[in-house]
């Protein structure tokens, strides 16, 4: 048998051992699920919504000492999620590339939504037994001119016991985190005051302008 | 078990209940398993009685029933129902009875250990392991056409577990969150059954 022919098997062998040992060296998790609709009174303002590309492709990477790597994609489920919701919150939704709007007179208004923060927390010790996500997300809200109404952070909390999957409780935790953001855009958007004073100001057909100002956080847990 | 039943209200033909497990606490809530075991005692067996599917009407209710928003008093509750398109899709989804679990399965005690060892001769295990779990739960029964707090039922259920091991591990595995839902569900489904209030518990912590 030639030289090389004997070198394969053993190459292959050494590519299986490498992959498995990378593969245990690391967790990824693609969150992934169904988000449902608000059951909320939709506003009455036809609404541009503006996704941007980095939402979209989402991933958040962490090295944990003592652990692994861990690669988190979030931009399937960030999509899914506030979809559905935008759509319930306002009276119409259109989908648009960016502010200020080349009709101005179209929309109402441009929202939107970046990722600021993504932390996660696996338990190492017996005696917490959830792994813990905070998500942190902020939620902009234009004028067709591209003026600024409201910066608005929202965060959302999610935990999920440790069972015999971390990245299955990671996933879990994850998805209660986007539905506790999604619960608060959707309970407390029309609260905020520059909200408010826009809101009343479009259903009264003014056209003063809304000064510039960034919202109290609003911290789920 | 400590059930308390302060109203006479009983689940009629047609009427479904749905469990959910309260879950604003930083550092524990009902397990997911514990919800799941109880939802389907309930709905088998004699008594059963007809139970809505947790998650869906998580879902239907969304987001008026997530961590952060889940009513913590019937007061918040008749809020909640203000809201005509929640009152209309409560009465859609056919729930009377919402039932609420609170608390937990924790590992309050453990000792002993067990040494295993392999040889070209044979391998086996020597010692004593054992551990002790406690489940303690809540379920407060909320009647949602009443806007008010049926009663509530607590449940404490102590485990021991023993593992001697004499070359191989022979487990005598306690299993109190099992004891629980079975006890549990006995009471509630005697609980949504009975005519009359009944029992000196505890007043409810919730509602």
């Amino acid at each position: 048998m030639p030289p090389q022919s004997r070198l394969r098997p053993a190459l292959h062998w050494l590519a299986l051992a490498t992959g498995t040992l990378l593969a245990a060296c690391s967790s990824s998790v693609i969150v992934e699920s169904k988000f449902p609709s608000p059951l909320v009174e939709a506003l009455p303002v036809k609404m541009g919504i503006l996704i941007p590309e980095e939402l979209y492709n989402y991933i958040y990477t962490e090295e944990i000492r003592d652990e692994s790597l861990w690669t988190i994609a979030l931009g399937d489920a960030n999509v899914a999620m506030f979809k559905p919701l935008f759509a319930k919150m306002f009276q119409e939704t259109h989908n648009v590339d960016s502010v200020p709007l080349a009709d101005r007179g179209s929309l109402d208004g441009v929202l939107k939504p970046t990722i600021e923060k993504f932390e996660f927390d696996i338990p190492v010790n017996e005696k917490n037994k959830f792994v813990e996500v905070w998500i942190q997300y902020q939620l902009t809200l234009f004028e067709p001119d591209g003026n600024t109404v409201v910066a608005w952070p929202v965060s959302g909390y999610g935990k999920h016991e440790l069972g015999h999957s971390k990245e299955d409780a990671v996933q879990r935790a994850a998805i209660t985190a986007m539905r506790e953001v999604g619960a608060a855009i959707a309970t407390k958007f029309a609260q905020q005051p520059q909200v408010k004073n826009w809101l009343a100001e479009k259903q009264h057909g003014s056209t003063t302008g809304v000064g510039v100002a960034t919202a109290k956080s609003e911290i789920v847990n | 078990m400590e059930p308390y039943k302060e109203t006479d209200a009983v689940i009629g033909k047609g009427e479904q209940l749905v469990v959910l497990a309260r879950k604003q606490h930083s550092n524990h809530e009902a397990e997911e398993g514990f919800v799941d075991c109880i939802s389907e005692a309930l709905a088998r067996g004699d008594g059963r009685l007809e139970v809505h599917a947790t998650k869906e009407f998580e879902d239907s209710m969304y987001p008026w029933f997530e961590p952060s928003t889940a009513p913590l008093s019937t007061d918040d509750l008749s809020r909640l129902l203000e809201r005509p398109e929640v009152m209309q899709q409560v009465r859609k989804t056919g729930v009377r009875y919402v039932v609420w679990l609170d608390g937990s399965t924790d590992r309050v005690a453990s000792g002993g250990g067990i040494t295993c060892a392999a040889g070209i001769g044979g391998a086996g295990c020597m010692g004593l392991a054992w551990w002790e779990d406690d489940a303690r739960y809540d379920a407060t029964v909320w009647d949602i056409n009443k806007v008010e707090s049926a009663g509530t039922i607590h449940a404490d259920v102590k485990g021991r577990s023993v593992m001697p091991a004499i070359i191989i591990p022979l487990p005598f595995i306690a299993r109190p969150q099992a004891a629980a839902c079975r006890g549990l569900t006995q009471q509630l489904k005697q609980f949504l059954t009975s005519p009359h209030g009944y029992g000196s518990g505890p007043e409810p912590g919730i509602g």
